[in-house]
């Protein structure tokens, strides 16, 4: 061991047990097998399910696709894979090529420079931000829920409704949070295996429960499954697939990371497509028995607990756990709950590192960079991040009719306008290797092209829809659909800012801080 | 690789002394000082994905953090610094003092502590529940003293709970090391069951006292210049606050009678005095069961 009184000391290589480097797999060997890098094969599969919250996801978007969709929903659940499948393989091919915490944000920016860079991050935030606000909305929801059932007292569930109360509860929700994120508290591992084990196997009794009920006869709106469930061209009209399919765009989002996930781990080269593939079944299976069954024993009309009836399809799971499952409903607002709980403490963790990186950067102020030296988290982001998403839900409570319906709606563009950034800076960036293999030609050409070009299509289609007045919960504003007000509003006020950043920071938009770049071919590995 | 005495140096990105104490230590000992910052391992990581671009930049950020602190050592003091993974701050440290063959661990006291006295914080309350090498702890305003100050007497709690012969032990070497003379303290006059009538405490007390005193000066080995005091109070607190203290003092206790063998735990007397302390503390482990 060298020892030096140079106050630059530079770091002993032994130390550092970043995996990838020499040292890393002796760490590995050494310290009970559990290295800087490696979560494990059923731990990045609950990580997966945990980050996509299926129990939540399902709640939320339920409803607003049958509404576009009607009983076409498993197949729109089932094409709606495809786009985000074909991005997550240039999303993969990135990172590789460029790990980064700014992700999408530092992506463009070296695909395609400062300006487009500075709105594919402002796109990401804007995203994780509006999830972050129906989450806790959500959670609300079904906080009174599982205290009125407790209770057995149906008025409590309806204290929610209150504007007041459901922004004050909200904003406590917020706030608990991002005391979880500022702090990285994590559950323990075992935890976590028996919430996500919990989520899941409610859900499934929660589809089981619906079939017998069908089975019967005491279904509030039987309905015959049918095979043309399965069919995307029974859908109407473009219109209604675009919309849907930009929903189910959403289901999956959160997937993508269990593809990245340990991509470094050294000497597990297999498990993160493992990870991937298993949690995507899972989540697709679980999927397909909640809308097959939901929907045979509900039906998509607009009776009470119709899947059509818009007083209902903001959360389905709220209005339908009672009749489904009698006293057990308490076991889906627990799961619920959980799932959402969860997911808001994953989610805090993107905006608040693409921040990080943007303030890193230089394209936002150095404020955003700083990390809290304390609990390594990006601390200052973070809390801007819940106060966003605070106020954003809060002024979203007064103005919309359906708070939820919209955001989700509005979620849904906002990650086509991203991630089909993300997948067209995979295609520019890697132009110099398209052909270096058969391999290349297909995820960093065809996959990421096509997939960029479905959710360019969805953004658009959606965005000209949206103005219409009655489209998603029928909220507008100035004779606008408030959904396209909304997606308007965050982008332009995203091109706002960053005029303003532009004015006070012009190194990064002068490219010089992340200079735009392209992959060269000397760095392709040897196949 | 030279013989020299090794320290671990506990660093956090918010230290709170523990890097200018070990500095301060390394220099008066002629120890090498192994600057540790722990960074928290993906492992424990159940419900955030992992990144490799964040946590690459947290690795540049600690390295950044690390060699700027380290600047502040000056040039007098040998350092190596490293940055570590576990799964929590105490682990990290004690595994690294394993592989080091550290002699001592250093780390701050706490946060928050109320004018410079130590309330102990949750990463060193941890380390002492799971240490198996001493562990020092800087107080608040460490940072203050300065580093050329050394250590300039050796205080040592003495009892005659077992323990106390590894105790004295550590205070010989640690005074030989760093040349200071030895004080002998014995807090054997108030640490007493509470309730006992007042004036026969204080009687059996000092008379207690000044007998343990006699058999540690009896242990202490040639040429080790070594005084002896009685502590004096109501309450530990008052004892402590009565002694004088001198800025480079170092004060050197043995581990709790409940620590497991050769392992830290810090005892209830030990806690009160750390509140009460204006100078860094060594908890010493038994090694004997």
């Amino acid at each position: 061991m060298t020892h030096s009184s140079d106050p630059q000391a530079p770091l002993t290589a032994a130390s550092a047990a970043i995996p990838g480097t020499a040292a890393g797999s002796e760490t590995a060997k050494r310290g009970k097998g559990l290295s800087a890098g490696s979560v494990g094969l059923i731990g990045a599969i609950v990580i997966g399910i945990s980050c996509i919250a299926p129990a939540y996801t399902l709640t939320a978007a339920l409803g607003p696709t049958v509404s576009e969709v009607g009983v076409q929903v498993p197949a729109i659940i089932l094409v709606g894979f495809i786009p985000m499948l074909l991005v997550a393989f240039g999303y993969r091919e990135l990172n590789r090529r460029m790990p980064d915490s700014g992700t999408s944000f530092t992506w463009a920016t070296r695909a395609f420079g400062p300006w487009v860079g500075w709105m594919a991050g402002w796109g990401l935030i804007a995203a994780t931000i509006l999830v972050l606000s129906n989450l806790a909305g959500i959670a609300v929801d079904f906080l009174f829920l599982l205290i009125s059932q407790i209770a057995g007292n149906p008025d409590i569930a309806e204290i929610a409704m209150n504007p007041f109360v459901n922004v004050v509860t909200c904003l406590l929700f917020m706030l608990g949070a991002t005391w979880v994120s500022y702090r990285d508290m994590q559950t323990t591992q075992k935890l976590q295996y028996w919430l996500v084990g919990f989520q899941v196997l409610v859900l499934v009794l929660f589809s089981v429960a619906a079939l017998v009920e069908v089975a019967n006869g005491n279904a509030f709106d039987a309905t015959a499954i049918e095979l043309s469930w399965f069919n995307p061209f029974a859908i109407e009209s473009f219109s209604s697939f675009a919309a849907g399919l930009s929903l189910s765009i959403f289901i999956f989002w959160g997937w993508d990371v269990t593809l990245t996930m340990n991509e470094e781990t050294k000497g597990s080269s297999k498990t993160p497509g493992q990870a991937a593939t298993i949690t995507v079944v899972t989540i697709v299976i679980l999927y397909l028995l909640i809308a097959v069954s939901l929907i045979a024993f509900a039906g998509v009309g607009d009776g009470e607990f119709g899947l059509g009836n818009p007083d209902i399809q903001d959360n389905v799971f709220f209005h339908l756990a009672g009749p489904i499952l009698g006293p057990l409903a308490v076991l889906v607002s627990l799961a619920v709950l959980t799932s959402s709980a969860s997911s808001l403490q994953s989610t805090f963790v993107s905006p608040a590192r693409t921040l990080l990186a943007m303030g890193h950067y230089g394209a936002l102020p150095e404020k955003f960079a700083k990390v809290s030296p304390r609990f390594f988290t990006p601390g200052y982001a973070t809390i801007v991040s819940a106060v966003v998403a605070s106020v954003f839900y809060t002024v979203m409570r007064f103005l919309s009719e359906n708070v939820l319906w919209d955001t989700i709606t509005a979620l849904g563009m906002m990650i086509c306008f991203y991630y089909g950034i993300t997948a067209f800076a995979c295609v520019w960036y890697f132009r110099a290797q398209w052909f270096r293999s058969v391999r290349n030609v297909f995820f960093t050409l065809l996959f990421p092209l096509i997939g960029g070009v479905i959710l360019g299509v969805l953004f658009f289609t959606t965005l000209i829809d949206s103005m219409d007045p009655d489209y998603g919960s029928g909220s507008s504003v100035g004779g606008l659909g408030l959904v396209f007000v909304l997606g308007m509003v965050v982008l332009l006020g995203g091109v706002v800012v960053m005029l303003w950043q532009w004015h006070k920071r012009p190194a990064f938009f002068r490219g010089e801080t992340l200079t735009a770049a392209e992959a060269e071919t000397a760095e392709e590995p040897v196949h | 690789m030279s013989a020299a005495p090794r320290i671990v140096a506990g660093y956090t990105a918010d230290d709170s002394g523990a890097l200018a104490l070990a500095g301060r230590l390394a220099r008066a000992s002629g120890a090498l000082l192994e600057v540790v910052m722990v960074l928290p391992s993906e492992a424990r990581n159940a419900s955030v994905p992992t990144d490799s671009g964040y946590e690459r930049f947290l690795k540049e950020q600690s390295r950044t953090w690390l060699t700027t602190a380290s600047r502040a050592l000056g040039d007098d003091v040998e350092r190596a610094l490293h940055i570590r993974y576990a799964e929590s701050f105490a682990e990290g440290l004690i595994q690294a003092a394993h592989e080091f063959g550290a002699r001592l661990i250093v780390v701050g006291a706490a946060r928050g502590g109320l004018f410079g006295r130590s309330r102990i914080g949750s990463v060193a309350d941890e380390l002492l529940h799971s240490a198996d090498v001493p562990v020092a702890l800087a107080p608040a305003g460490s940072r203050e003293v300065p580093l050329d100050l050394g250590v300039t007497r050796i205080t040592t709690m003495i009892g005659t709970r077992p323990g106390a012969d590894a105790l004295l032990e550590a205070s010989v070497r640690l005074a030989r090391q760093t040349g200071t003379p030895l004080r002998l303290l014995s807090l054997a006059s108030i640490d007493l069951p509470a309730g006992l009538d007042e004036h026969l405490a204080a009687l059996t007390g000092s008379a207690h006292a000044e007998e343990v005193l006699d058999e540690a000066r009896r242990a202490l080995p040639e040429g080790i210049a070594a005084s002896a005091a009685t502590a004096a109070g109501s309450s530990i607190e008052d004892a402590v606050r009565a002694l004088d203290w001198e800025p480079g003092e170092m004060v050197l206790v043995g581990s709790s009678r409940l620590a497991a063998p050769r392992h830290l735990f810090l005892g209830s007397t030990a806690a009160k005095m750390l509140r009460e302390l204006p100078v860094p503390m060594i908890v010493v482990p038994r090694t004997t069961a």
